[in-house]
């Protein structure tokens, strides 16, 4: 097989230090997600009380399709998103899975977090980090030949994260009424089990060397196609647009929210194709560490809490650092990586792409003598079309009456801000987005 | 160097899927959750 090239087409050595590179990116990858997930929050803080959690699940996921389609286009453009698509078409299928996937889970979490609370719910399905680690090694040969000291890192590091998630969740709490708390732990698990198997599709595309951009503007139709389902089936048409229509005035800071949230998981997704779901699941969970940053310094959430909330909270932090330490000191080694190359050949064999267009994008490459197609005019008009849409839900919106600290937000909008600039510059200079 | 167009890939992808586990388990895992969700609502 021809050896493959280069980032962005300038260099034709492939450097014997770009694994690490590329490991280090992933986990860099990680930590930004867990950042901008956890950020994604704070806009639906502002949404009061007396929407349907359907509605604001449904308009979040709206704003999540806009920003799907409209940062692919200016980023790639969406040339490229065809090109590779044409490269591996079957892997529409799992993107619309994955899609699904993702909806039924968000809506279940609804259901657990109504019947058993944030405090029990949450750790139960921040369980699909583990389920990740079960998946990724049995389908995907990860952590395999990697030594006993990497599957302490990161089952250690996952577990650790599961304990201070708890912590953080009891603290966080807002204690729900257990009516039906049978029906909430079953709803938790259930997010959790789909969660968790929706980075099978995840693993998948980038095993098979698709572009993450390209990848997630296909999840987005079965993301919107299922929720939009639920919303009707449950709520029915004409309750739904009369919800639509009350609710105007906080439409945009849901949209927000999706937007918001998909600039994370756009970093998650590099994060599972450079790491692998193993890592790349728990260092994303790192979102709630930093949801709760938001809740305590921005919306006073935990004010007038006694000693002993702020100790869970302290400790729970703590834990959720020490965890995610573990994991990002983990990182895959040759041996690993070579069982990582073989799991990719199969795909390549299984569904006829092209070896070297695969190990290129692995590598985070472009194949020898490939030519980027350029924006075309189409991808202006989608972001345009997008931007504008977000202005007018922008003049709709208004600026509810509650707590807000404006000094630990500038702080937290800066670090998240710093974390994009750092992540974007490196994943560009890298792999050119591939 | 293996090619990178595939001639054949539409008369065979398809199947390809349909005997991939790596299709069935979402998949079951997904109509699994929607039953959950049909009866915990």
């Amino acid at each position: 097989m021809q050896s493959v090239a280069t980032p962005g087409n300038e260099s034709s050595v492939r450097e014997i230090s770009r694994p690490r590179k590329l490991q280090v990116l992933g986990i860099l990858s990680g930590f930004t997600a867990g950042a901008w997930l956890g950020a994604a929050e704070a806009p639906t803080k502002l949404v009061s009380v007396g929407v349907s959690p359907m509605v604001i699940s449904l308009i979040m996921v709206t704003g999540v399709f806009l920003a799907r389609w409209s940062v692919p286009a200016l980023i790639l453009g969406t040339s490229s998103v065809r090109a590779d698509l044409r490269r591996a078409p079957h892997l529409i299928i799992w993107a619309l899975l994955a899609g699904c996937l993702w909806a039924v889970a968000n809506t279940m979490t609804i259901f657990a977090i109504h019947d058993i609370g944030l405090s029990i719910a949450f750790p139960l399905w921040n369980s699909n980090s583990l389920l990740g680690i079960l998946w990724g090694f049995i389908f995907f040969n990860e952590l395999r030949q990697a030594g006993w000291r990497r599957w302490t890192g990161v089952l250690g590091g996952a577990l650790v994260m599961c304990v201070g998630a708890t912590l953080l969740a009891i603290a966080s709490s807002t204690q729900a009424p257990a009516a039906h708390s049978l029906r909430g732990v079953w709803a938790a698990l259930g997010a959790g089990m789909l969660w968790g198997t929706m980075y099978i599709p995840y693993r998948k595309a980038y095993l098979s060397g698709m572009n993450p951009l390209s990848f997630v503007t296909f999840f987005t139709f079965g993301e919107l196609g299922m929720m939009a389902t639920l919303a009707i089936g449950y709520l029915g048409l004409s309750p739904l647009w009369h919800e639509l229509t009350s609710a105007r005035d906080v439409l945009f800071w849901l949209m927000l929210g999706g937007f918001i949230w998909v600039i994370g998981d756009v970093f998650q997704q590099y994060a599972a194709k450079y790491v692998g779901i193993s890592r790349g699941i728990p260092l994303s969970n790192s979102n709630q560490l930093w949801g709760l940053l938001w809740g305590i310094f921005v919306f006073g959430e935990l004010r007038g809490s006694g000693a002993f909330t702020y100790m869970q909270v302290i400790g729970g932090s703590l834990l959720m650092m020490l965890g995610v330490g573990a994991i990002a000191f983990s990182s895959a080694a040759g041996k690993e990586q070579a069982q990582w190359q073989e799991a990719a050949r199969r795909e390549s064999r299984r569904y006829h792409i092209a070896e070297d267009y695969v190990e290129a994008r692995m590598q985070g490459m472009e194949m020898a003598g490939e030519i980027r197609p350029p924006r075309t005019v189409w991808d202006w008009m989608l972001v345009a079309v997008a931007t504008a849409i977000f202005v007018f839900f922008a003049t709709l919106a208004r600026a509810p009456r509650l707590s807000f600290h404006w000094g630990p937000a500038v702080l937290l909008i800066a670090a998240t801000l710093a974390l994009l600039l750092v992540c974007g510059t490196t994943l560009w200079r890298t792999t050119r987005f591939n | 160097m293996l090619t990178t167009d595939n001639h054949d890939r539409p008369r065979t992808w398809l199947s390809s899927v349909l005997t991939d586990i790596h299709f069935w388990v979402p998949l079951a895992v997904l109509i699994g959750g929607l039953l959950l969700l049909q009866s915990i609502r």
